[in-house]
């Protein structure tokens, strides 16, 4: 079971099974690898938006903490976490 | 080596604590905050190895890999690859990584030894990773990397006697490799490079107990939707509020100085030129202007603690949705936050923001922050027209509250310019917004304390240099040619004839000969707009004991209409009345085509925005 890391539940781990590359800049794709976000990679979601949008999404990466827009979490479909798999 | 002075650059990711460590090594005083892209621009300083031959150090902008994403990378990159124009190749490396986030920091040591300079690493904010029940083993770090690793925290100057010891060493032992286009070749990018970097970091890690749950707690309060937004609000208002409560004694303190010392003078010397020079022109007019240090020290010192606690970033997350409206991102709030201290610094520190239409967008409107030296000309229009009481009862003073709303009109406004610019001039994609958001640090005490000593000797030079100067040379100009008995000295001098042209402009928006004359020296510093009329005031009471007794703000109150000086303060709120900031936006966008059509807009509303406030006042009876 996949789903886009835009609409994971926030506080949930969960591990990053595909991103569409080919679907940003490469900048924008650089920046995400230079940050950790790789396939096989586990993220959990943890703070999104403000009064005024549903942007911006914070993530714990790691012991990082770093900060992505909407769109790009749109572009990363993420499954149950390693830890979540084996407890279901 | 040649015997010439080695070179060492620090680098590494950004926050990674590099300034901390420069500073420590160095003496120097480069900015430090705990925001990713704080340093942008590379910075040289000396040191010296044990037996005190000497060093020269670089501090360089942090960046995650040698690809750069923005214009302060470029230069990391630009100086470790040895193609920055001028400048030889750094001789040896020092990569600063935070211990606590090595799975990360790693991927860049890794891109930077592979280089094959002479390279030694610090493993600094190794206290923060101790918090963080971390345990680390230096030398399995070491033997992994193969270059050698030094435990350092930089904030308490440790462990730095050891990272020079190495350095001495690595020059000496580890011979620059020739390396085989090295650069890129192994971008932190790639997974595989992730993937030595996560193993180096597992090998190297002891043990590892869970993160500390307090900062996430923090933060499901500070950056909750609401609950967040509304802190942010009460932050800034706090802030503006304190900016009156706690100015007060201090301020009366250095006015009775100011009060002392004219006296003093006017009893030791003759009446003559020097004599008048000195109190109408220095002691009243720039000590008009010192008499505001109190309240820019208490503004500096709320900004100075939100940037190194970390907060500066969850702030930047909270304003992002707003500032995507505007085409703007939350990155872009950071420097605009730092322009209210100045807007130089704030438009040096768009550096860090990716998108070229994005940056160039928020240097534009950067100048429409409320800045420090904005500080006296409101607190004096503020104090001699708005009364100093609690709003409907409350504590919450109304003169704090009329602050807080300048300032807000200046935020209101730089978003509405920004919404305009980017369908316009500044037309672009939407600017994209990724940024590593730092943990909670308590703030340095004295770090905190240099910092406001900085910002007050700053203020001072300013008071002494230019605003001395063009205070005296506005003093001249109003005392020459002297009036004849029964005219208006200052209507009659130079200045004022001057200034009576270009009232002829301002009137319809209001302004008096006062402001007409204050304008054009203000271009030279804002603050100088307060000095003017104080000069201006000071010579028109010449020998009038009740008059010289009275403050400036007393004076004014008497002369100025409500609407006038309504007026006076919307004009303040966007006039570019300030020629660092013209010049430093020049050089950042390299060209004067920018800076002119900065200085034209902001007229334009400026004008616009004084004149809607006079009419409006005037409508409802102020005038
Ligand atoms: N606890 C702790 N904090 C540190 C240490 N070194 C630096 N800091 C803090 O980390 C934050 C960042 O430090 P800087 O020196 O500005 O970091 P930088 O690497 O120069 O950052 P950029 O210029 O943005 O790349 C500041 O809040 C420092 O006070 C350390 O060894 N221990
Ligand atoms: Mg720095």
């Amino acid at each position: 079971m996949t789903a886009l890391l835009d609409k994971a539940p926030l506080g949930v781990a969960v591990r990053i099974a595909r991103i569409d590359w080919n679907a940003m800049t490469d900048d924008e794709g650089r920046r995400l690898r230079e940050f950790g976000l790789m396939e096989g990679v586990e993220v959990t979601p943890l703070h999104r938006g403000s009064i005024f949008s549903r942007d911006p999404l914070a993530l714990a990466v790691g012991r990082m903490r770093v900060i992505i827009r909407a769109r790009q979490a749109a572009m990363i479909a993420v499954e149950a976490a390693e830890a979540e798999r084996q407890s279901a | 080596m040649t015997g010439a002075i080695p070179t060492i650059a620090l680098v590494g990711n950004p926050n990674a604590g590099k300034s901390s460590l420069f500073n420590a090594l160095t003496g120097a005083r480069q900015k430090i905050a705990n925001y990713p892209g704080v340093t942008v621009e590379r910075k040289a300083g000396h040191a010296s190895f044990a037996d005190g031959r000497p060093i020269s150090l670089i501090d360089l902008p942090g960046s995650y890999s040698l690809t750069p994403a923005s214009p302060d990378e470029a230069v990391t990159r630009d100086v470790i690859l040895g193609r920055q124009d001028g400048e030889k190749r750094p001789d040896a490396l020092v990569v600063v990584l935070d211990a606590a986030n090595l799975d990360n920091h790693l991927c860049f040591a890794l891109e930077l030894i592979a280089l094959g300079l002479p390279t030694v690493v610090a493993l600094n904010m190794l206290d923060l990773a101790t918090r963080d029940g971390l345990t680390l083993d230096p030398e399995r770090l070491s033997k992994e990397l193969g270059v050698p690793v030094v435990p350092t925290v930089a904030v308490r100057k440790r462990g730095l006697a050891e990272l020079l010891a190495a350095l001495d060493g690595a020059i000496r032992t580890q011979p620059a490799r020739t390396e085989a286009g090295a650069a890129g070749k192994a971008a932190p990018s790639d997974t595989s490079l992730h993937q030595r970097a996560r193993a180096i970091a597992r090998a190297a890690t002891l043990a590892e107990t869970p993160v500390r749950r307090w900062t996430q707690r923090v933060d499901a309060v500070v950056l909750h939707p609401v609950a967040g937004f509304l802190i942010l609000l009460a932050l800034m208002f706090v802030m503006f509020q304190a900016v009156y409560a706690w100015a007060g004694p201090p301020a009366d303190l250095l006015e009775g100085a100011v009060g002392v010392m004219q006296q003093w003078v006017i009893a030791a010397i003759p009446e003559n030129f020097l004599r008048d020079l000195v109190v109408e022109g220095l002691l009243a007019g720039v000590g008009a202007v010192v008499v505001f240090l109190p309240q820019i020290l208490i503004l500096f010192l709320f900004i100075l603690l939100l940037e190194a606690s970390g907060y500066m970033t969850r702030a930047a997350f909270l304003m992002d949705g707003l500032m995507a409206k505007v085409g703007l991102s939350g990155r872009g709030f950071i420097p605009l936050l730092s322009s209210f201290a100045c807007a130089v610094p704030g438009i040096m520190a768009t550096r860090a923001i990716p998108d070229a239409k994005d940056r160039l967008t928020t240097i534009l409107i950067a100048p429409l922050m409320t800045c420090s030296a904005r500080l006296p000309v409101y607190a004096l229009i503020i104090a001699a027209f708005i009364p100093d009481r609690g709003v409907g009862g409350t504590n919450i003073g109304l003169q704090g509250l009329v602050l807080f709303g300048l300032y807000l009109s200046g935020i209101v406004g730089a978003l509405l310019v920004a919404f305009a610019l980017r369908r316009t001039v500044a037309k672009g994609d939407a600017a994209g917004f990724m940024m590593e958001m730092p943990r909670y640090q308590m703030p340095q005490w004295r770090d905190l304390l240099l910092g406001l000593w900085q910002r007050a000797w700053i203020f001072l030079r300013r008071a002494g240099t230019i605003i001395a100067m063009t205070t005296v040379i506005l003093w001249l100009l109003l005392s020459f040619p002297k009036a004849p008995i029964g005219e208006s000295q200052v209507e009659y001098s130079v200045a004022g004839r001057i200034a009576s042209g270009l009232e002829v402009i301002v009137k319809p928006i209001g302004f008096n000969h006062d402001i007409a004359l204050a304008l054009i020296p203000a271009m030279a510093a804002r603050e100088v707009a307060v000095s003017a009329m104080a000069t201006a005031n000071a010579i028109d009471a010449d020998g009038d004991e009740d008059a010289m007794a009275q403050s400036l703000g007393e004076r004014l109150q008497g002369k100025w209409s409500i609407a006038t000086a309504l007026a006076f303060l919307a004009w303040f709120v966007f006039a570019p009345q300030c020629i660092s900031t013209i010049a430093i936006t020049r050089r950042e966008t390299n060209g004067w085509k920018w800076p002119m059509f900065m200085v034209g807009y902001l007229f334009l509303l400026a004008y616009a925005a004084a004149g809607i406030t006079y009419w409006t006042a005037v409508a409802f009876g102020l005038g």
